[in-house]
Order: C-alpha cells, then sequence, then structure tokens
C-alpha cells in the first residue's frame, strides 16, 4: 500500500513539474483557444450566404497604392452606421463620405481613438499594438519604455513636426488612491496629478508650492423616471418630482466647489445646449398639488437606484441616494427605498428602460456637441416610450450643419424634455486636477488629456499621476481615460480639441465639407513624419481608419476586438458579422 | 495523517518517511487546488455585473457585448466553460487575460515577484521584531517593559493597514520631506530609473520565450533580488528604500500576533518542570531561555507565521494600493472590478497553492524544532 502511494506521489510530482514547464503560456498555441479576442470578428464566423457587402477588405495597400475602406450603400442590410466611405484620393488628401449630414463630423474626428498610425506598423504588429504604438505626436515611446505594472517613460520626438517640449522625457505613472498622488505631488516626486478627491481641495489650495488646475470637462448628473412603470407613466408624477426636489440643497451638501445646479440637460459650454426654458423652480407647494391631481395626495413608494461608482457627475451617490429618499419624503410624501445595485447591471438595466422607480445616472461628454447628450439619451429606451416629436427633433438637428440655424431646433427639443420631464438635471459637477506651482502652462482642457508638451516643469522630466495603468496603448480600441490619456501624448489625428473645447486641425491643414456636409475632403499638412521615421500619407489615415471601422479587415484585431468608439460614435462598424440570434 | 507523535519504531528511515509524507501532502493539495479553482470559477461567474460592460466600457453596445462574449468563449454553458479551462490548466496555461489579451502567466511573472518581495520582506521585519519582543516581555514579566511591549503590540494588532500605510506616507514624505529620512511613498523604483536585468549584466543572452526565460524575468523582476545578485549597490539601496514604509505597514499586524504568541508561549514554557531543573542545576536565565525554553515555545509561534503569511497575501492588497505597488493584490483586485476571470482563476490558485505549500514546510519544521515530533 505504502509502495503504491509513493508511485501515485511520484506521478504527482512529475505532472507538477511538466505544468510547471509549460506554465509559460507564451509558447503554446491552441487552435480551439477561445479566449484570442483576435478571433472575434473574425470572417469565418460568418455564415457564407450573409456575408455583408463589402468594397475593401483588404489590411492595408500595397505600397504606392491609395488605400480606401467602405459599405457598397448605407441602406445595406445589417449596416447603421453614418459613414459610407474613407477614401485616399492622393498622397495628402482624404475624403469622408457620410450617409448623412453630421454636425458633429470635426467634434468626433478629434477624438484620440481616431488617431493615425502608419499602415506598415499597424500590418506589422497584426493590428494589435498594444505597447508600441507609432505616431506623430511630441512624444514617442521608445523599446522597453512600459514597464507593466510601473511607469511608461516617453521620450521627446527631436523630429516632431510642431514646437517640440521644453523637457526631455515625460512618465507616466499612477496611484489609485487621490491621498497618494497627493503625497507624490507634495513630496515632489510628481509635477502633475490628476482626479482629485473633492475633500482634497483644501489641501491644495492651502500649499504655495501646488496649484489647483479645474476641469472644465462637460458632464451632467440627472435622476431618471422611466415612463414604462407606474406610477412615472403620469407625466404629472414627474413633473411634481421635478419640482419637489431642492437641486441646489444637493450640489452645496455633495459636489465640490465649482460645480452647479443643471438648468439643462446639456451643460451651457456645449453650443445649442442651453436653448429654450431653463429646468423648474423647486417649489414644493406647486409640485405637492401636482401629485395630488395625479391622484396621489398622499405619496407613493418607490425605489431609488444607483451603482456605487465615483464619477465626476455624481462623487457621492450613496449619500445623494439618501438626500433624495429625504426630499422625496419631506416635500412630496414619497416613500423611497434607496437600493444599490452592481455598477455592470445597473447599467444593463437602465440603458434598456428596465430599471423601476427612480434611478442616478449620469453623463460625461465623448465630444463637444449636443448631440452627445440629447441624442445619446432620448432616441432610445432609456427612459421608457420615447418621446416622437423630440425625437423627430433631434434627428433634425443632427442633420442640421448651421449651429445657428440649429439653435430653435434645441430649443424645442429642451422645451419638450421639460414639459415630459423623462429625467431631471440635477448638476453639473466640477472636478480639479493639481500640479506643483513651478510647473508652467499646465491647463486641463474640456476635452481630452492634458497637453503635457505645452508645459514645462524647469526640468528635464515631467511625472505624472494618474488613477490607474493604461490598459494598452493602442485607443483604436480602449475606451478608459488612463490608456487615452498615455495615447494623446504619443498619436495625433487629423484634428484636436483646443483649450476651450473646438475641435482645430491638427495633422489636417483643414476639412472642409461639401454644401450639404455628407462629403468632407481633408487637406493633409505636409512634412509630418511618424516616430519611424516614415512620412505621413493619405493612405496612413484610411487604414488606421479602417482598423477600427471595419470588422471584416484582417487587421481589426485590437486588445478586446470591441473597437468600442468606432461602433458608438459612428452608428456602427462596417462589414460586421450578424449578431446571433 | 500527519505530524504525530511517535509511538512505534519503524523499518524506513526518517528521510523515507518524510519523503513520503511531503508526497503525500502534495497529493492531497490537489484536490485542494482543484476545488478551490471551481469555487472560484462558480463564484465569479455567479457575481452580478457582465465581463463586457466592465471591460468594454459603458457605450458598449449589444452587438458588441455579443461579439465580445462570443470572442471570449463566455457564451457558452458554464459546464463546457469549466470543461475548457480545466484542460488548458491541467496543461499549465492560465489563460489569457480577457482585459489585456496577455496571458496570465505573463502577468503573474510580474505581478508575483512584487508581492513575494513585499511578503518576504515583511515577514522577515515581522518575525525579527516580534519573537525578541515576546522574548523580552516574558523575560520581563509583570514589569514596565512587559506592560509596554504589549501595548505596542495590541496597538499593532488593532492598527488598519490602510490608515498606517497613508500616516507613515504622510510622516517620511511630508514631515521628515526635506530630512535624511524621507522616503518614498510608491513604486519600486524612482521615476525613469531602471536597473539593468541581471543576465545582462552577467553577459548572457536569454531568449524571449521558454522557462528559462520566464524564470529569469521572474527573479529580475524582484528589484533587490535583481540588484543585489549583479552587484548594482546604488540601485539595491534605492528598491530598498522604496521598500521600507510598505514592509512597516503590512508587517505591523503579524509582528504584534508574532509577539503576543512568543510571549505566552514562552510564559507557558518556562514554568515546565524541565526549566525548573535546568535552573536548579545552575543555567543562568539566558541559557534557560534561549538553550531549554525558546526551542519549545517556538512550535506554536511557528504555526502562527505559517498563518500569518496568508494574512500577508491578503493585506498585501491595501499595501500595494497605498503605495502604488503593482503586486498580485493590486491585479487581483482590479481583475475583480473588470470581472477578468482568467486572471482571478489564476491568481487565485496560485495563492492557494502558496499557502498550501507553506502550511507544508511549517508541518515539515515541527520535526526539527520538537525532536519529540517525528513521523508515523
Amino acid at each position: 500500500m505504502r509502495r503504491r502511494m509513493r508511485w501515485l506521489a511520484l506521478l504527482a510530482i512529475l505532472a507538477l513539474v511538466a505544468a510547471a514547464c509549460g506554465g509559460d503560456g507564451t509558447t503554446e498555441t491552441t487552435t480551439g483557444d477561445t479566449s484570442a479576442p483576435s478571433t472575434s470578428a473574425a470572417p469565418d464566423t460568418t455564415p457564407p450566404d450573409t456575408e455583408p457587402p463589402t468594397t475593401d477588405t483588404t489590411a492595408a495597400p500595397p505600397s504606392g497604392e491609395l488605400a480606401s475602406v467602405g459599405v457598397e450603400s448605407c441602406d445595406a442590410e445589417d449596416y447603421e452606421g453614418t459613414i459610407q466611405s474613407i477614401e485616399a484620393t492622393d498622397e495628402l488628401t482624404v475624403v469622408y463620405t457620410l450617409c448623412g449630414p453630421d454636425p458633429a463630423f470635426l467634434a468626433k474626428l478629434a477624438f484620440v481613438p481616431f488617431a493615425v498610425q502608419p499602415a506598415a506598423h499597424l500590418e506589422a504588429t497584426g493590428g494589435a499594438p498594444l505597447d508600441n504604438p507609432i505616431g506623430t505626436g511630441p512624444f514617442m515611446i521608445e523599446e522597453g519604455g512600459w514597464a507593466r505594472g510601473s511607469e511608461i517613460v516617453m521620450a521627446r520626438y527631436e523630429d516632431y513636426w510642431g514646437d517640440a517640449p521644453a523637457f526631455d522625457n515625460l512618465v507616466f505613472r499612477w496611484a489609485a488612491e487621490s491621498t497618494s498622488r497627493i503625497l507624490e505631488l507634495q513630496s515632489g516626486n510628481a509635477n502633475y496629478i490628476t482626479n482629485l478627491a473633492a475633500s482634497d481641495y483644501e489641501t491644495i489650495e492651502g500649499d504655495a508650492n501646488l496649484q489647483l488646475l479645474n476641469d472644465p470637462n462637460p458632464n451632467v448628473f440627472y435622476v431618471g423616471m422611466a415612463n414604462t412603470f407606474e406610477p412615472f407613466d403620469d407625466p404629472l408624477v414627474r413633473q411634481a418630482v421635478a419640482m419637489g426636489i431642492d437641486r441646489q440643497r444637493i450640489v452645496d451638501n455633495f459636489y465640490p466647489e465649482g460645480s452647479e445646479v443643471a438648468d439643462y440637460f446639456t451643460p451651457c459650454n456645449i453650443a445649442n445646449g442651453c436653448e429654450g426654458e431653463p429646468w423648474y423652480e423647486f417649489d414644493p407647494e406647486a409640485a405637492q398639488a401636482l401629485l395630488a391631481e395625479a391622484g396621489f395626495p398622499d405619496g407613493f413608494e418607490t425605489t431609488i437606484s444607483y451603482r456605487d461608482v465615483f464619477r465626476v457627475y455624481l462623487p457621492e451617490p450613496g449619500a445623494v441616494a439618501t438626500e433624495l429618499a429625504t426630499q422625496l419624503e419631506e416635500n412630496l410624501g414619497i416613500t423611497a427605498t434607496v437600493e444599490e445595485i452592481e455598477s455592470g447591471a445597473f447599467i444593463e438595466a437602465t440603458s434598456v428602460g428596465a430599471q423601476d422607480g427612480i434611478h442616478l445616472l449620469g453623463w460625461g461628454a465623448d465630444y463637444p456637441h449636443v448631440t452627445n447628450f440629447l441624442d445619446t439619451h432620448f432616441t432610445g429606451p432609456q427612459f421608457g416610450d420615447t418621446i416622437p416629436e423630440l425625437v423627430d427633433l433631434l434627428a433634425q438637428g443632427a442633420s442640421t450643419i448651421d449651429e445657428a440655424e440649429a439653435a430653435p431646433i434645441y430649443a424645442q427639443a429642451n422645451d419638450l424634455l421639460r414639459e415630459h420631464v423623462p429625467m431631471m438635471p440635477i448638476a453639473h459637477g466640477a472636478a480639479a486636477d493639481a500640479a506643483l506651482a513651478t510647473l508652467e502652462g499646465a491647463v486641463v482642457p474640456p476635452f481630452g488629456a492634458p497637453k503635457f508638451a505645452d508645459m514645462d516643469p524647469g526640468s528635464d522630466t515631467l511625472v505624472f499621476y494618474q488613477n490607474a495603468e493604461p490598459i494598452s496603448l493602442f485607443c483604436h480600441d480602449e475606451t478608459d481615460g488612463e490608456s487615452l490619456s498615455a495615447c494623446e501624448q504619443v498619436l495625433e489625428g487629423l484634428y484636436e480639441y483646443d483649450e476651450t473645447g473646438t475641435p482645430v486641425p491638427l495633422l489636417a491643414e483643414s476639412c472642409e465639407p461639401n454644401e450639404d456636409g455628407t462629403v468632407w475632403t481633408c487637406t493633409l499638412r505636409e512634412g509630418v513624419t511618424f516616430h519611424d521615421g516614415s512620412p505621413l500619407t493619405a493612405s496612413d489615415v484610411v487604414t488606421s481608419f479602417a482598423v477600427g471601422i471595419d470588422a471584416a479587415n484582417p487587421l481589426h484585431v485590437g486588445n478586446t476586438g470591441g473597437f468600442e468608439y468606432y461602433a458608438y460614435l459612428w452608428g456602427g462598424l462596417m462589414n460586421a458579422p450578424p449578431a446571433e440570434g | 495523517m500527519g505530524v504525530v507523535a511517535e509511538t512505534a519504531a519503524t523499518p524506513t528511515s526518517p528521510g523515507t518517511r518524510m519523503i513520503g509524507y511531503v508526497f503525500r501532502r502534495i497529493l492531497i493539495a490537489l484536490p485542494v487546488l482543484a476545488g478551490v479553482l471551481l469555487v472560484v470559477f462558480i463564484l465569479v461567474r455567479i457575481l452580478p455585473g457582465e465581463p463586457c460592460t466592465a471591460i468594454l466600457g459603458e457605450r458598449a453596445t449589444a452587438e458588441s457585448c455579443e461579439r465580445f462574449n462570443e470572442a471570449n468563449g463566455l457564451n457558452e454553458s458554464l459546464p463546457v466553460q469549466l470543461g475548457i479551462y480545466a484542460q488548458r490548466v491541467v496543461t499549465g496555461d492560465f489563460g489569457d487575460s480577457i482585459r489585456f489579451s496577455r496571458p496570465v502567466s505573463q502577468i503573474l511573472i510580474e505581478r508575483l515577484p512584487v508581492t513575494l518581495e513585499l511578503s518576504a520582506s515583511a515577514l522577515a521585519l515581522a518575525i525579527l521584531v516580534g519573537v525578541p519582543l515576546g522574548v523580552l516581555a516574558a523575560r520581563r514579566h509583570n514589569t514596565v517593559i512587559d506592560v509596554g511591549a504589549m501595548t505596542v503590540a495590541n496597538v499593532g494588532v488593532s492598527m488598519p493597514i490602510f490608515w498606517l500605510g497613508l500616516l507613515l506616507a504622510y510622516l517620511f514624505a511630508i514631515v521628515l520631506g526635506n530630512t535624511p529620512f524621507a522616503l518614498p511613498v510608491s513604486g519600486r523604483m524612482p521615476p525613469g530609473v531602471r536597473p539593468d536585468n541581471f543576465w545582462e549584466v552577467w553577459g548572457l543572452e536569454l531568449g524571449d520565450e521558454g522557462f528559462v526565460s520566464a524564470a529569469a524575468e521572474f527573479i529580475s523582476n524582484m528589484e533587490i533580488v535583481n540588484a543585489l545578485i549583479s552587484a548594482q549597490w546604488s540601485e539595491m539601496w534605492v528598491a530598498i528604500k522604496h521598500l521600507i514604509l510598505p514592509t512597516i505597514a503590512l508587517a505591523t499586524i503579524p509582528m504584534a500576533i508574532i509577539a503576543r504568541m512568543t510571549r505566552s508561549s514562552l510564559l507557558d514554557v518556562l514554568q515546565r518542570d524541565y526549566v525548573r531543573t535546568a535552573r536548579a542545576k545552575g543555567a543562568g536565565e539566558r541559557r534557560v531561555v534561549r538553550h531549554h525554553a525558546l526551542r519549545n515555545a517556538l512550535l506554536p509561534v511557528v504555526t502562527v507565521i505559517g498563518l500569518q503569511l496568508g494574512g500577508l497575501l491578503g493585506g498585501a492588497v491595501l499595501t500595494e494600493t497605498v503605495f502604488g505597488l503593482a503586486g498580485i493584490g493590486t491585479a487581483l483586485y482590479e481583475a475583480i472590478s473588470t470581472r477578468d476571470f482568467p486572471i482571478i482563476q489564476g491568481f487565485t490558485v496560485i495563492i492557494a497553492a502558496t499557502y498550501v505549500v507553506v502550511n507544508l514546510v511549517v508541518d515539515v519544521s515541527y520535526g526539527y524544532l520538537d525532536p519529540r515530533v517525528r513521523l508515523r
């Protein structure tokens, strides 16, 4: 018996040793690898008889040829995107043909996921340059620049086409705790830190060696009420809630300095955001009368649901939920039970209007256009049944290129929101970064990451601390702010956002629309080179875009393969395999 | 099963018995690890929240999620997912991280050395301070020293790591910031400083893949060890300085527990007959404690030390967060937040395996500490 046990033990040890030797995981490739994201959009998952129309699915064009990508028709089945084609018409000209006019085209184009990398590099990395991006930006990442877990060291790109940075190295580091980041700043180990907690403003303002930098990123916190659940199916009830909450009290008690009560859903620093009548004043008597008229003179019972996730628009979710419950009870006699829901499940439920009662949510702008606020929220099912007049107006606004011409449309849209109250806007939250007082030129732009190349630390290195490590540096396929921040220092797109959030040309000399705004012709800046020394061409621009937007492109690989911003901002991916079921 | 007092002579040698014992323990560990894997596999999947929205972001569309789930095998039934995963694990492949698209084993090679270095230094500090403190308190029983030492231990055991870490960071980075006592508060090295890998210093060339390369990278990621074996003394000092505050923060609780356990165990042993006999024979107090009492008193202390290692791995989550260290604690925390199943599963199994190994070492060490304890 003992002898047999020894043999068994010996076999077990051998198995463990074999497992350990094979544990590297980098040398084995199994054909049945179900976790390889590269297979997510592979053409072989598409049944042959349902293959969508494709005009160009080559990875990158052969040298000398001009690249293009597109769909045969915007009306093609299973295509809901807003871009019909992108073509390089000569070495320095790119033509975007849209399915319809898009007044937010340039505002979207300036977003960093649409930055340009050399077609040859994308091909060489199999469409997944996850930690070695090559861009045209003022900083470059040399081999081994990213020490996973520790830091990313970026070196100044000496042949940068614009003004060269005043310092040699930019170091990205991360610390999850706001207090830890502040300690790094106070001890002089960091020049710039991001995402201050509201409680830290005082510390920064009270220290003469530091400077507080206000972050003007537009956002809104709102209280949603899906109109498919009782008693919120009655507009009078929703209006009563809208008048019965003292929003100023919430902002005063739970938001940092610089935050303000939201008079409109869209913040006023977005063009046409604040057209029409402002939101209701706090009027508990009028609210009670409305509630009585709706048949609830003594209130009713409901739930307030939220997710316990810090966001600039809602820094203290639990406390605000409790405050709302208190106000509903005091002002309207409504008894609300506060319920915390796991973030993913909460987003899943609220996005399809499946969350009963009142829910707390918000929005931070992706790009500077009113469509990013109104269209995103009020053309879908988040608040139950849509308001047909509102949907029509938003469609009209979204195809009106001229800002002034669109103003009365958005005034009517805002008035409809006020009348139907699918939600109640509560606050526009303030945020801030901090830097050493000696850091010159430190500014937080309303969109995108700080431009460190424009700053001067007075030494050869600038050290920046953010919340977390980037997931990857292939920002075509990332959505987290930490990845995008790092990418912005290295990669550039045709446009960028200036200090007011206005899109301005970067790698493009200009992008001009045709008369109806459906064709945009972009002329590239001459003499721009990538970090590998190759010149910027129109084909690089097209291939970079194609890798993200064309699901049938062999280089459509990325990190997760989601290419979320391509799908979300341009209405959908080209040539995507049909979803099952 | 396990360690028992020897009651009868056996024909086999002690060495053979020991090897057999270790083999049996490893055999028992296999189903334990399989059980851990199964429980974690199921638990992470019944948590509310989908990996898709956690990883692709709040703007993820239903179509994106469908493609994401398909690509990652998440739309298969649970038994099928488990079968595929188990098949890979037995070949030593923990799969790829959903979030980073990188092998879990590669992430482990980057992260585990940081936690090991931190835990080992914390455990060493806890033992080096805790045991002498406990001995001192026992020898000076019911004196001011005893009360003082135990007060320190009680304060230590009740101090939250998070709070202590921030307090230490504030003290050494801000209050003592402009003095020679200033210490770094985050990371393993200063910004932009990268010590050479030991194999480069030795003039060796390693391939990009393979076991040797992975092992070398693993060792190299332990900054102090890497600097030590490659004689990069200034880098080693910098690496040590970066580890001082997290080590103190992490060591405080186990140090206090070890001190209290040493004291009570030694007090108990010091009242035994054989100690009285030793004293009666004229042995000095120092000799009595060092040669007669302490070795016996350490038996329960060793058990506690073994248990503390598990606590250190758990406590490392907070310490790593406060001091910005990229160890397995922070990786596991982030993976749980983003539902990165392969990392959660792989790292949990590794932690469980470490725990099993440490407990085995503790059990084996009994025999060496107490000659009466032998294997049957």
